[in-house]
């Protein structure tokens, strides 16, 4: 049966999407996969589904949580049996990216929070409000990180890892103005450094030769800086070392290549696909990535 | 896991072996709670043979910090050895308990 109350994932994909329901385009890539990934491992820490050290995830317990996601997750570790570095597993998961949205959206749907209509997702209440659990409203993550990081509290287990994420991703703009930041900026980094899935999340994302997240997240970027960055996500996602390697559509120097920039020039984003048959263009099935932006 | 008992004044000293992970975290968890609610608000956990800990060792630690914290005690770190205390450091816990390198630094 599934329990009502929310994931590590789910809340840090709430704090991804905006008053409307809508995702920003620019968390719909695989750099937030690597996110989600890290933010299942370290619910399932939380849960001791699995333990950690500074570099390895030790399976735990096999009970099962309730969670279809987390579940599942769970089954592929203790599948796996023996201790692996952390990195490797964020990495391993982050693959499954686009089922793992699939899954929070539908997740959300189920437990009240979002709601979908006519194919696009809303917030369930006209404001940022969160199932009731065990009689108490849920205070909304982003004032309860607020007041963890502007006070002098203990942080629980739960903030600890929502504030390692939020930081080790460089999306603490999620939550804090670039003042705040500054200011609690020695607080946020000591509370971040708390979960060691957490610290593995930066070392993970240097592997997609992205400095930091927040540059593709929220600076405009050029059509050919956002194809560049999808090339180097495709490369990295399937392992190609060798630009020879990649289909006409994504090799510089190829007049196909041309076209597809005028594609990307045209439509303002990246996330497209290339049908080689038909050699026609589309924008990727956004419903992957919980949005549904026209 | 083994734990030592011992008293200085309105301290209980603990001093810890052997390693504190997913296989035995509960049980130290039940073993502190267990002083604590016999009364003890002043923990000092001796961490000098301690050879190993996890995430799951370190969460028992601040839940127990928070615990005492609370009803105005506190838990204080004793001689951690380089291995462990490098755990601490790394992992910004160090930061949130009162450390002292020998019991005879308790007043």
């Amino acid at each position: 049966m599934e329990n009502n109350f929310l994931s590590i994932p789910e809340e840090i994909y709430l704090l991804s999407i905006d008053e409307n329901g809508k995702q920003h385009d620019n968390f719909r890539n695989e750099k937030f996969d690597v996110i989600i990934s890290s933010a299942i491992l370290m619910n399932l820490a939380l849960l001791h589904s699995i333990d950690a050290d500074m570099k390895y995830i030790i399976p735990d317990k096999t009970k099962e949580i309730g969670d279809l996601l987390l579940d599942g997750v769970t089954d592929e570790i203790v599948e796996y049996g023996n201790k692996r570095r952390i990195e490797d597993w964020v990495s391993h998961l982050g693959i499954h990216g686009q089922y793992f949205r699939d899954e929070i959206i539908d997740s959300l749907v189920r437990k009240g929070v979002l709601k979908i209509e006519n194919e696009q997702v809303f917030w369930f209440f006209s404001k940022r409000k969160y199932p009731r659990v065990g009689g108490e409203e849920l205070e909304e993550v982003q004032s309860r990180i607020r007041n963890l990081i502007f006070g002098n509290d203990l942080p629980d287990e739960r903030d600890i890892v929502i504030v390692s994420i939020l930081s080790n991703s460089n999306l603490l703009q999620t939550v804090f103005s670039k003042e705040e930041i500054q200011k609690y900026g020695d607080r946020i980094s000591i509370i971040a450094k708390m979960d060691f899935i957490g610290q593995a999340i930066a070392g993970n994302l240097d592997t997609y030769k992205i400095p930091t997240v927040i540059d593709s997240i929220f600076k405009k970027q050029s059509p050919e800086e956002m194809l560049e960055e999808h090339i180097a996500s495709l490369k990295t996602k399937f392992r190609v070392t060798n630009d020879d390697n990649l289909p006409e559509w994504i090799r510089k120097g190829t007049d196909q290549y041309e076209l597809t920039l005028d594609f990307v020039r045209e439509k303002g984003t990246a996330d497209i696909t290339f049908n080689p048959r038909s050699k026609e263009y589309s924008r990727l099935n956004l419903n992957y990535y919980g949005s549904y932006v026209q | 896991m083994n734990m030592i008992s011992s008293e200085k004044g309105k301290y209980l000293i603990l001093n810890i072996e052997g390693r504190v992970d997913t296989s035995n975290y509960e049980k130290f968890a039940q073993e502190l709670q267990i002083h604590i609610d016999g009364g003890k608000k002043f923990l000092v956990l001796d961490l000098q043979k301690l050879d190993y800990i996890s995430s799951s060792g370190l969460r028992v630690f601040l839940s127990i910090l928070k615990t005492l914290r609370a009803i105005e005690g506190d838990v204080i770190l004793c001689c951690l050895n380089d291995k462990i205390k490098s755990v601490f450091e790394v992992s910004g816990f160090l930061s949130l308990f009162r450390a002292i390198d020998n019991v005879e630094e308790l007043v």
